[in-house]
């Protein structure tokens, strides 16, 4: 069974200037139907990453190819469009001046014939819930909902990979819980679709098929999330979050308590309590 | 320094067919050096609430005391009364500037770092005392102790602060309101956006400045750091006030909470569980998950 | 009735808010090549400039506008009026005598021409200010961009200019509601936007133009980022959504747009004498 590559780094460097390097010789490999979460202290180059897999930066050394295919200046609008990005800030990817003219803004750009584009945009904005929204503008809408609409205009061109680049960092915990159920319902649907999610919420990276850490440009580790996890001590030593009973644990051993160790709160109670 | 709201009401676009009341009758107060939490669902109201308590925005009726400017409204007209002066006959006549009342009640709004406008970071910091009045040097000397309380290098001083990052940009922003030396400091959203290292180090800085003496008011969604710092929560719903306690005393009311879609931390519910499994911890130490490891370690080891 | 703050859309759904913002503006410019033409004698042209405020009267009363609002908003005017008055009557002095004030010599040619001018322009901004309260910004770039069309085959980026425009008219809201809250913060460092002395006002607005212009070009450069990996090339091919349509309706007000002007033309070329006409009937 062949197992399809969607997105491969090959000994990516990268830097915004030419005496500084924010992304050291990283490599990894996204697998097609994947849900990959990065995780990383803020100025780590997440975000840089994202940027140089959409070819919106060029990178210093290494190969980046999607679905198999090297990206270089001639093919990199191509290859664009099988990738669709939704950035953190809700407002500075909202083009339109309605939601259905905003998400009919991809439509356009990929020439979709005029007569299509109504039935498109009316299934998008019922995909993502915002049916009922269609004429009102951005600024009668929270985040969350903003984000929502771009989400549908980014799968109304059915790219094949989705990345969200701290999507959800600017939502209150409300928004924050709707775009991620949206995802996961999205992914449901659809699962050939890759999706890789730059993220601080260590509980969706915990829900992902595949963990990464960056720290100062550099990947530090990669692997299932219980293979990641497992590296506590590394995870706070780089100052990162962990789930909940990881901490937990890691304190019941240094008091002299890991016997108690336990992964969830039916194991606790048992060994606490019982 | 206390702040008293008395049936505090707050309509935006008065008289127009977009009038939204946005504060029904609230009432509240803050007693000195008090660490708080304003916590509800966006659109009610903690906004509006917090720029009443620095004057920035004026209430349609009732009465707001911030240390001795007393402001309320008579027969449709503004009274503005400061409790220090003697009050004559003339007490119609504005007491105080509303300006004055900002000293005291330092407000940050979220995202603050788009409020940095000089060339250096110095002078940014200096940028609020001056505007009270302070000289060239007894600016400089505030900017100086703001920027070590906000745990940045004097360094940073000399630089301009568009080329510091998001974080950094952020200290400095609040470094300008505490500049102010003012009585309260109130945060709106201190943390959104940032890493979770980021996260903690905030809110260490706001500890260290409610441990120097001054109230410390964070409007906040994050209920863990509800449960590790603050002593009272205020809970705002639809504009109204719904009320004032404890952390404690708000996590253990299960219909309360089911009210207002308010989800304890996850830490205090798996303490509760396993106190009604039979685990004698004492709930009101869980702050933390150390300090839950505490408690299991006290119980266990007796 | 409605408020017309100077050239806001006032939403309805009148004959002028349903109507195609093509033929709006090419009414427009109808309305405004009447306004510029001459019809014969003074009287004459006073009487066609009576005419064309009759008719924007009635469309006023069609969209369900306020009058009241258009004359109070075009209080502005006044001084210039006033202004324009003197000079005229100090520079003019030719025509018949229109009287004498303390030996300061008013004459009527002088009079006469400020009244044109006052005319025209008042008619020139009641006209425009009927287009853009019946008319959302965004349909007026639309429409402006397909009556420009023709000039992209000189090259004029018409297109660019169109997304340029309608994506200021998206942002326009955004930007006033950061400028408020830019403000707020601004207010709590003890800035006073309302009072103080001169230098200090400025520094106020320096405190306030920065920071939203340093977060509206971070902003640009994130949508520039956001459009091109949404597919958008300035220079290509691109569908639209928002299609334009040509009915039966549309061709008979055009052509009835055109037939008002063809009137205009014949009235200011043969200049017909309808005074005498009117006063030869009873």
């Amino acid at each position: 069974m062949e197992e399809k590559i969607a997105v491969e780094l090959k000994n990516i460097s990268f830097g915004y200037s030419q005496d500084i390097t924010n992304i050291d010789d990283i490599s990894f490999k996204v697998k097609r139907g994947e849900y990959l979460t990065l995780i990383g202290h803020n100025g780590s180059g997440k975000s840089t990453i994202a940027r140089l897999i959409t070819g919106l930066l060029l990178q210093r050394s290494g190969d980046i190819n999607i679905l198999g295919e090297t990206m270089t200046d001639d093919n990199v609008l191509r290859l664009r469009k099988n990738i669709g990005i939704i950035f953190q800030n809700p407002d500075n990817q909202f083009i339109g001046s309605s939601v259905r003219d905003d998400i009919a803004f991809g439509l356009e750009n990929d020439c979709v014939a005029e007569d299509r584009m109504e039935a498109i945009v009316d299934e998008y904005s019922q995909k993502v819930g915002m049916k009922n929204f269609l004429d009102k503008e951005p600024t009668n809408l929270s985040g969350g909902q903003k984000q929502r609409v771009a989400i549908a205009g980014a799968l109304a061109r059915h790219p094949q990979i989705l990345i969200m680049d701290e999507s959800t960092s600017m939502l209150d915990p409300k928004g924050k819980r709707g775009i991620l159920d949206l995802i996961h319902r999205i992914k449901k649907e659809d699962e050939n679709l890759t999706i890789i999610s730059i993220t601080h919420d260590i509980q969706e990276a915990y829900d992902s098929d595949h963990v990464i850490v960056i720290a100062s440009g550099k990947k530090i580790l990669d692997g299932t999330p219980d293979e990641v996890f497992n590296n506590s001590q590394r995870m706070i030593d780089l100052k990162l979050d962990i789930p909940f009973f990881k901490k937990l644990n890691i304190e019941l051993e240094n008091k002299g308590l890991a016997k108690y160790k336990s992964n969830s709160l039916e194991s606790l109670v048992n060994k606490l309590c019982r | 320094m206390s702040i008293k709201l008395k049936n505090v009401s707050y309509t935006y676009s008065q008289k127009t067919p977009f009038a939204f009341e946005a504060l029904k009758n609230v009432s509240l107060n803050i007693n000195d050096h008090s660490f708080l939490a304003l916590i509800g669902e966006t659109g009610s109201g903690k906004s509006t609430l917090v720029q009443h308590l620095n004057g920035l925005l004026l209430p349609t009726s009732g009465e707001v005391q911030v240390n001795n400017f007393l402001l309320s409204i008579e027969n449709g007209k503004r009274k503005y009364v400061d409790l220090n002066k003697p009050q004559g006959k003339k007490y119609h006549k504005k007491q105080f500037n509303i300006k004055d009342l900002r000293k005291y009640a330092g407000l940050v709004f979220q995202f603050p770092e788009y409020q940095l406008f000089e060339e250096t970071v110095l002078k940014d910091i200096c940028f609020g005392p001056k505007n009270f009045g302070a000289s060239e040097e007894e600016a400089e000397t505030m900017a100086r102790q703001a920027i070590e309380l906000v745990g940045l290098d004097e360094s940073y001083l000399s630089r301009s602060p568009f080329e510091l990052s998001g974080g950094e940009k952020r200290r400095v922003a609040i470094a300008g309101i505490i500049a102010l030396n003012p009585s309260v400091l109130i945060l709106d959203e201190p943390t959104a956006g940032l890493d979770p290292q980021g996260e903690r180090e905030m809110m260490e800085l706001f500890k260290r400045i409610y441990d120097s003496g001054k109230s410390v008011i964070l409007v906040t969604h994050n209920m863990d750091i509800v449960l590790k710092y603050v002593d009272e929560v205020i809970v705002m719903k639809d504009g109204h006030l719904l009320t004032q306690t404890t952390p404690l005393k708000l996590f253990q009311d299960e219909k309360f909470l089911a009210n207002t879609a308010i989800e304890p931390p996850f830490v205090f519910k798996v303490a509760k569980e396993l106190i009604d499994n039979g685990l004698n911890i004492d709930l009101g130490k869980i702050k933390d998950i150390s300090s839950l490891v505490g408690e299991i370690g006290r119980v266990k080891h007796e | 009735m409605n408020n017309i703050a100077l050239g806001r859309y006032v939403p309805g759904h009148s004959f002028l808010h349903k109507m195609d913002s093509r033929i709006k503006i090419v009414g427009l410019i109808i309305f405004f090549v009447a306004v510029f033409l001459t019809y014969g004698t003074v009287v004459q042209n006073f009487i066609m400039y009576g005419l064309l405020f009759l008719t924007f009267f009635i469309f006023i009363k069609i969209a369900h506008l306020s009058f009241m609002s258009v004359l109070k908003s075009l209080k502005a005017l006044w001084v210039m009026m006033i202004f324009l008055l003197l000079i005229n009557t100090f520079a003019i002095k030719t025509g018949e005598l229109a009287f004498d004030i303390n030996g300061y010599e008013v004459y009527w040619d002088g009079i006469i021409r400020t009244g044109y001018i006052i005319i025209r322009l008042m008619l020139m901004i009641m006209l425009t200010t009927l287009l853009t309260s019946t008319s959302k910004p965004l349909d007026l770039t639309f429409g402006l961009e397909w009556l420009l069309g023709p000039l992209k085959l000189i090259k004029v980026p018409v297109h660019i200019f169109a997304m340029t425009i309608s994506l200021a008219l998206r942002f326009i809201p955004t930007l006033m509601e950061e400028a408020n809250k830019i403000m707020r913060a601004q207010s709590s460092r003890g800035v006073d936007f309302k009072e103080g002395k001169l230098k200090d006002k400025f520094t106020a607005i320096i405190s306030l133009i920065i920071p939203l212009f340093v977060s509206s070009f971070l902003r640009s450069g994130e949508l520039a980022d956001a459009m091109e990996t949404r597919g958008y090339d300035p220079n290509g091919k691109r569908t639209k959504y928002r299609r334009k349509h040509w009915k039966m309706k549309e061709t008979l007000q055009i052509v009835g747009c055109f037939a008002i002007l063809a009137v205009f033309v014949l009235l200011a070329v043969y200049k017909p004498d309808f005074v005498s006409m009117v006063q030869g009937w009873f």
